[in-house]
């Protein structure tokens, strides 16, 4: 069988995604920051860049297309998404395109488009410049009024200047941190931030360019170089991010990894009580300690499908300030002072002026909360199987409280489980989470069962 | 109705409006099968000074990059310079972002070899059939190469390699009053640095700031260069120079009067042959002067279809020492490079001028004289042929060449009639030794071409 094109490319809501030379070409490029360039209003056009060789191929298309409509481009060179979305805003600026393929291997990349609040688009302006790509029908700019591009060098300054507005910086500075950049771009940031600031880093993998390992989140990849490194290095806490700095993870004091999915219930359990807003937005696959989360502090937590575009379709209904954060358990966190974008490096110096406020370690945080054994799996999967799947899934565990919104998810108390589609990969995902033990058996069986629908 | 030409791709590479004719789109997958036929090695790029170089400059480095091509950046350069550079440091090729002498709302990609040469027919087919089967490398991200910028040294090692071949000194000590209209083109800023600090010229020049409009047409001519003329009378200057966005260059003398193009390639012709006895190359159209100025060197001249590639074709088979296209005023110097160089043309003159004490009108006026008509006559798609007989047919006695059109010789004059590449029309140009014969053989070439039944084959 040959390799399905999902395998290779992937132009969706959330943009376009691909292995350069294989499936993401210079062709898609051009086109894709053309419909961009034509859907947006008038006025300049932020764009960012992660450190991997392809992202410049993707930055010289990405400017052609954006000029050739009229737009002025303002290139911030290698900057996290974050930094980007930051600087959208400070620009008054129409709109923003971050190149790179944050917490996928080296051989991808990608193109995120962001609107003029520096947030994602929603589906409906999505939906429209997918349109626009699919019809190659550009608005482009006569000769007189192609754009300009400049350069601008001290997006980051401007950014943690925002960070700096609600982090007490110098105090953090008694931590002593370390760091696996994943060879992405929060070195820079983080270097300036310990010039700045005075924040102690201790940087691994810091070099920006080639990548060193695998750039996820992980719990895993947390395991792989950092974890052994934190008690040596005596530092109170290690954090991993991904190339583009917006998901993180973290280990403890300790040298113990802590799972991914640990970090939206840890920042809940810090931002709602100083929140007016108590509503948590997650997915339907995240952990269920969210809830007990949510119920220590008032709040209410409403679940929506995987990806980042539910999760934007679901804060659209919801007034800012009803919103009291906002995540996945990838690690990905929106915390409301930024204007809900995934931003890990506002995630760890939430976790540290956690570890401030409290006046305690990691550690002894985490220990607060009840032990969750979260298991996941996948199989790959025959496209015309998938409904027959889900409505044999749906009668034997006709039991439990069940949940069809994003493939099917099954709730009993204290036990769950979500079998979906992915929306980015060829596969069929599996998670199961209990409180306490691992839910072995009710996982095995959950395999076993999709598995007689595979390829 | 004779169409608009808005876009053009063909063996001339790629050329047209900038907006919804020629696209980033168009303009990323040309460069690309570029990469693709030079190979995944170093590529020079430099661009004019248009509004749309930095956004088509941009599309090509996304294809050259693509393609797996590393990208070496010159900015805003004469298309000489850029020639000169890809040759120089050892690129696969080059790309120059220029529409020459094309208006503001064009633009258009002319290609080099590794050799800064422009491509040949073959090489064109070749690169032509890339492009249209979209048959393109698709580098993978191990494979991707940067861009790096080089300003710098184009500019200084052109301008070194150009001194080397003249007797500079000689140039500097005569402290010429020079003015310049450099169209804030690509020259705007390289040519008033060569003139008054390689050269040591006292420089009067206007239109010199590549961030501005071109403030004139951008072709270079009597029509066009008023205020270049006004500069060199006003100041008392000895000679001015007239360049195109790309950096070609037109003359002006001491009296303001602009010069035939022809007489520009004839004067740097028998400067370089007075140094040096060689093979000289022109086109078809060019004057017969340059037959007279060779033939008292005792050199021999070669003719060629119109087109640098192809007089630089035959410089290079017949290793010429001179040659160039009377038609443009273009000047290739192979001393310095092969290729169509203003800044040697330059160097040339004022190395003329220096040598001979003389002023620049009393050089055209030493030249051989002979007198030209030109026009351009439009015909329906398909009676081009039968047009072609009834030209032929009405000289008998007449030398016939027919490499590039048509050129019937007289003993003491010639007609040339050769279609545009571009458009159904048909270009005549006639010259004789004297005033009535030129009018003669320009009459009886219009009628020819105007008798409807030359076009329907009577």
């Amino acid at each position: 069988m040959s390799a399905r094109s999902g395998e290779s490319l992937r132009i969706s809501h959330v943009g376009l995604r691909g292995i350069v030379g294989r499936g993401l070409s210079a062709e898609q490029v051009v086109d894709f920051a053309s419909a961009f360039g034509t859907f947006l209003g008038g006025g300049p056009v932020v764009l960012g860049r992660d450190p991997r060789a392809s992202s410049v191929m993707l930055r010289e298309g990405v400017i052609a297309g954006l000029l050739a409509c009229g737009h002025d481009v303002i290139d911030l060179g290698v900057v996290s998404t974050p930094v980007i979305q930051h600087a959208i805003r400070r620009h008054g600026a129409a709109g923003g395109v971050s190149i790179g393929a944050s917490h996928n291997a080296a051989e991808w990349n990608a193109l995120k488009f962001l609107g003029g609040a520096g947030t994602y688009l929603s589906t409906a302006e999505a939906s429209e410049l997918l349109d626009l790509y699919h019809l190659r029908r550009f608005t482009f700019a006569t000769w007189e009024r192609v754009g300009r591009l400049r350069q601008e060098d001290d997006a980051i300054d401007y950014y943690l200047d925002g960070l700096a507005s609600v982090y007490d910086l110098a105090a953090l500075a008694r931590f002593k941190v370390i760091v696996d950049c994943a060879n992405g771009t929060s070195s820079r940031i983080l270097r300036r931030l310990a010039e700045r600031h005075g924040l102690r880093f201790i940087l691994i993998n810091e070099r920006m360019g080639a990548l060193a390992h695998e750039p996820n989140t992980s719990a895993a990849m947390v395991a792989l170089q950092l974890a052994p490194l934190v008690a040596p290095a005596g530092a109170d806490a290690g954090f991993l991010f991904d190339v583009d700095s917006d998901r993180v993870a973290m280990a403890t004091g300790a040298g113990v990894p802590v799972t991914e999915e640990m970090m939206l219930p840890l920042l809940a359990d810090y931002l709602l009580p100083r929140s007016r807003g108590k509503l948590i937005i997650t997915n339907l696959s995240t952990t269920a300690l969210v809830e007990e989360i949510a119920a220590r502090h008032g709040g209410k937590v409403i679940r929506v499908r995987v990806g980042r575009q539910a999760a934007m379709d679901a804060m659209a209904i919801y007034r800012p300030e009803e919103i009291g954060v906002a995540g996945e358990g990838t690690g990905a966190v929106m915390i409301p002072a930024f204007r809900f974008v995934y931003d890990g490096i506002a995630s760890m110096l939430a976790v540290l002026s956690m570890m401030l406020e409290r006046g305690t370690t990691l550690t002894e945080i985490l220990a607060g909360y009840p032990r969750y054994s979260i298991l996941k799996g996948q199989v790959s999967f025959v496209p015309q199987r998938i409904p027959a799947m889900f409505m044999e899934l749906e009668r034997r565990y006709s039991d439990g409280r069940v949940n069809s919104a994003d493939g099917l998810r099954v709730d009993w108390p204290d036990t769950w489980f979500h079998v979906r589609v992915s929306q980015t990969e060829p596969i069929v995902r599996v998670i199961c989470e209990q409180k306490g033990e691992p839910p072995r058996a009710l996982f095995d069986a959950l395999m076993d069962q999709v598995r007689q629908y595979a390829a | 109705m004779p169409r608009e030409h808005l876009l053009k791709i063909g063996v001339s590479g790629i050329r047209g409006v900038v907006g919804p004719f020629l696209t980033p789109q168009l303009t990323r997958a040309f460069a690309q099968a570029f990469g693709t036929y030079v190979g995944p090695r170093r590529v020079v790029v430099g661009r004019d000074t248009r509004t749309s170089g930095p956004m088509l400059q941009h599309a090509v480095h996304c294809g050259l990059l693509a393609a797996g091509c590393e990208v070496t950046d010159v900015g805003v350069l004469p298309t000489p310079t850029i020639q000169f550079y890809t040759a120089r440091c050892g690129a696969r090729g080059g790309l120059a972002i220029t529409a020459s002498h094309n208006p503001p709302e064009y633009n258009a990609l002319k290609m080099f070899n590794a050799a800064g040469l422009f491509f040949n027919h073959y090489e064109r087919s070749e690169l032509l059939d890339i492009y249209h089967q979209s048959a393109f490398r698709e580098a993978t991200n191990a494979e991707m190469r940067g861009v790096t910028r080089d300003a710098d040294a184009p500019v200084r090692l052109h301008i070194e390699q150009v001194l080397a071949q003249m007797d500079a000194e000689r140039i500097r000590a005569r402290r010429f009053r020079v003015a310049l209209d450099a169209v804030n083109g690509a020259g705007a800023v390289m040519t008033p640095h060569f003139l008054q600090h390689a050269l040591g010229c006292e420089l009067q020049a206007i239109s010199i700031d590549p961030g501005k409009p071109f403030p004139r047409v951008a072709e270079p001519g009597p029509e066009t260069l008023g205020d270049l003329a006004r500069l060199v009378r006003e100041q008392g200057c000895d000679i001015g120079f007239g360049q195109d966005p790309d950096g070609d260059l037109a003359v002006v003398d001491e009296t303001g009067r602009v010069l035939d193009n022809d007489d520009v390639l004839a004067v740097a012709i028998d400067a370089v042959l007075a140094r040096q006895r060689g093979a000289v190359v022109v086109n078809l159209t060019t004057s017969s002067a340059i037959d007279d100025i060779a033939a008292a060197r005792g050199c021999r001249v070669y003719r060629t279809p119109v087109g640098e590639a192809n007089v630089v074709e035959t410089m290079l088979a017949t290793g010429a020492v001179i040659g160039g296209e009377g038609s443009n005023g273009g000047i290739i110097y192979p001393a310095v490079q092969s290729c169509r160089d203003s800044y040697a043309g330059m160097a040339l003159w004022l190395d003329r001028l220096a040598a001979t004490g003389a002023s620049v009108s009393a050089l055209v006026e030493g030249l051989p004289r002979y007198h030209r008509r030109s026009a351009t006559v439009g015909f329906e798609h398909g009676r081009l042929g039968p047009l072609m007989q009834k030209l032929a047919g009405r000289w008998p006695e007449a030398q016939l060449d027919r490499r590039d059109g048509l050129k019937v010789g007289f003993a003491d004059g010639w007609i040339h009639a050769r279609a545009s590449n571009t458009e159904p029309l048909l270009r005549i140009a006639v010259e004789a030794k004297t005033e009535a014969r030129a009018a003669e053989l320009f009459t009886a070439a219009e009628q020819v071409a105007a008798d409807p039944s030359a076009i329907l084959g009577g």
